[in-house]
């Protein structure tokens, strides 16, 4: 293995990529004006909360319902007093994003919380909103819950239902494999259409310093994309992501590889460019549906999950999730078990690649 | 020169296509120092020949020695220089990135190697240039370019003068005879039958067979015919 000759064509593909705005623009801005895009569409609704308050103590709990009532009005969301058949229904309808329900329990006072559900902003900001009422009954000398959880009962969706701080993660990992795999397939067919890819199989280069210079070169690209979409995602669209960056880069070039070998064995098979993109709605929009960037897969009909398993952008988007959205680590398992099979698919497609460089000698 | 190794050696070599015999039973030895030309119409064999030498193509039958190892070999890829017919470029680069890539992978890290071999070229003033504003002329000396910039041993050209202007082209061929004065082995194919004389030994090919070899005014006088164009003809057997 020779680093120089490796390190040659990385160089050349980030020079071609410098000479080439166009396709950086696309490989930058589009990732971006989507995630704003989705961030927006799903946060303009998350303004105004509508919010009930149900008090079944018979009165005790009024003034301390009233004094944090007060505080939440000039945060600009002023609760509803109802009875809680009402608030059911009303929630159940989606006339209201929650309802607080205070209520006599065997020990001190039991909070419990009805959410609409399918706003996941929403329903944060009413589960925050809960677990100040506590402190307000203690304040109002009342006896605060014995528990410290909360109960809760989603009407719609639930707690991992799917919104901006959900979408990001996987628009990660998606947007790497699809760059990675479209200029990977382009890029090949153009090697072997040119001319040029004889000549670098005639010179002392081998395969795997030509594939690792290929994966190197866009890995580059995939790692900094991959850094403007969380920047986008945390800086502008302010959502909290808890996980370590090192392992979500590490998913992402774990998918580059996975995209730059399944785009070189592809490549193979088309002659024109055309026929190059004509592998994105065979190897992209599947995966785009089936891997849970938008639909979760557990509420697919039973054979398209058993379709999802077989892509590896279900295992890239879960392990992204589980480190952005719930902090794990590499070594927790909703991490590792994913990026092994990552892995796994990333091997598989380094030696069918590998394959088809090896027929280009007939 | 009996004493000498041969720079190439090939032995009943043979390469099918499926149906297609593309080449058939050839043999032949170069001798190291001299520009050979591999000479015939389109469709007659002489890439399909490079190709084997190059090792980017597995003979069907026979065998093929380059500088005394049989290809294709790790060893000698590095000190074979190839330039395609058509001009295989990264378009996107510049002329001299072009040069320093492929200069890269021959391991060949001088600046100094990759400026020289563009002033050869002529290309010198344009190196900066994306080869994709190149006419055809200055894509094949860029390609060309590719193919010296390490200084092979044996060069392998497929058609190198195609779109090259006269005066140019003079300069390229003087530069071959220098290199085969450095002891560099040239195989170069080429239609061009004017431009055959230039070579110190001609291989005359035809439907993938061997019709020939000997230098170009041995090859004359055995047809007994004053140009290369009639001898071919009177190697070739009938009136085609």
């Amino acid at each position: 293995m020779s680093i120089p000759r490796t390190w040659a064509v990385t160089l050349r593909i980030v020079r071609q990529f410098r000479r080439d705005p166009r396709t950086l623009i696309l490989l930058f801005a589009v990732p971006a004006v989507v995630i704003l895009l989705v961030g927006y569409l799903l946060r303009s609704s998350s303004g105004g909360i509508r919010l009930g308050f149900v008090d079944e103590t018979g009165g005790t709990a009024a003034p301390a319902l009233q004094a944090l009532g007060q505080t939440l009005s000039e945060a600009g969301v002023t609760p509803r007093y109802l009875s809680r058949p009402q608030a059911e229904k009303e929630v159940k309808d989606g006339d209201l994003d929650g309802a607080i329900v205070i209520a006599p329990a065997a020990q001190g006072t039991g909070v419990s919380v009805l959410l609409e559900g399918s706003n996941a902003q929403r329903s944060k900001a009413i589960l925050r909103i809960a677990r100040q009422v506590p402190l307000a009954l203690s304040a109002a000398s009342m006896p605060p819950p014995a528990e410290s959880d909360l109960s809760v009962t989603y009407y719609h969706g639930g707690p991992d239902f799917e919104t901006i701080d959900s979408q990001a993660p996987p628009l990660v990992g998606f947007y790497a494999f699809f760059f990675v795999f479209l200029l990977t397939t382009v890029s090949f067919l153009r090697e072997r259409t040119v001319g040029t890819l004889e000549r670098l199989m005639v010179t002392p280069i081998t395969r795997a310093e030509l594939v690792l210079g290929y994966v190197a070169g866009f890995g580059i690209f995939a790692v900094l994309q991959a850094i403007v979409i969380l920047l986008v995602t945390i800086v502008v669209l302010q959502v909290e992501y808890t996980g370590s960056l090192a392992v979500v880069l590490l998913l992402v070039v774990t998918v580059t590889v996975a995209a730059a070998n399944l785009g070189i064995f592809l490549s193979t098979f088309a002659r024109t460019e055309l026929q190059a993109v004509q592998f994105i709605p065979i190897v992209i929009v599947p995966q785009g549906l089936l891997s849970s960037v938008i639909w979760p897969i557990d509420t697919l009909p039973r054979w398209l999950q058993g379709v999802a398993h077989l892509l590896p952008l279900t295992y890239s988007n879960e392990a992204l999730r589980n480190v952005m959205i719930r902090g794990q680590g590499l070594l927790d398992a909703g991490v590792a078990v994913n990026f092994l099979v990552l892995v796994g698919f990333a091997a598989i497609f380094v030696v069918i690649a590998s394959a088809t460089l090896r027929r280009q000698v007939a | 020169m009996a004493n000498v190794e041969p720079a190439v050696v090939i032995e009943g070599l043979g390469k099918r296509f499926g149906r297609i015999e593309a080449l058939r039973d050839v043999s032949f030895a170069v001798e190291p120092g001299q520009t050979y030309g591999l000479l015939g119409p389109g469709g007659c064999g002489k890439t399909t020949l490079i190709r084997l030498l190059l090792g980017a193509l597995r003979p069907s039958a026979g065998r093929a020695l380059v500088l005394g190892r049989p290809v294709p070999s790790p060893v000698t890829a590095g000190t074979v220089g190839y330039m395609p017919q058509l001009p295989a470029l990264y378009l996107e680069l510049t002329a001299r990135e072009n040069v320093s890539f492929f200069a890269s992978l021959y391991g060949v890290h001088s600046r100094q190697a990759v400026e020289e071999t563009l002033a050869l070229v002529e290309l010198a003033g344009r190196a900066d240039s994306t080869v994709s504003t190149f006419s055809g002329g200055m894509k094949q000396r860029a390609s060309l370019a590719c193919a010296l910039v390490h200084r092979p041993r044996l060069l392998l050209l497929d058609e190198p003068t195609v779109g090259v202007d006269p005066r140019l082209r003079a300069t390229f061929w003087a530069y071959f005879h220098r290199l085969n004065g450095e002891g560099v082995t040239i195989i170069l194919s080429s239609h061009v039958m004017d431009e055959a004389d230039r070579c110190h030994r001609l291989i005359l090919l035809r439907d993938g067979r061997l019709l020939a070899e000997g230098a170009p005014a041995e090859l004359r006088s055995r047809a007994g015919t004053s140009t290369l164009e009639e001898a071919f003809l009177a190697f070739a057997g009938d009136g085609t």
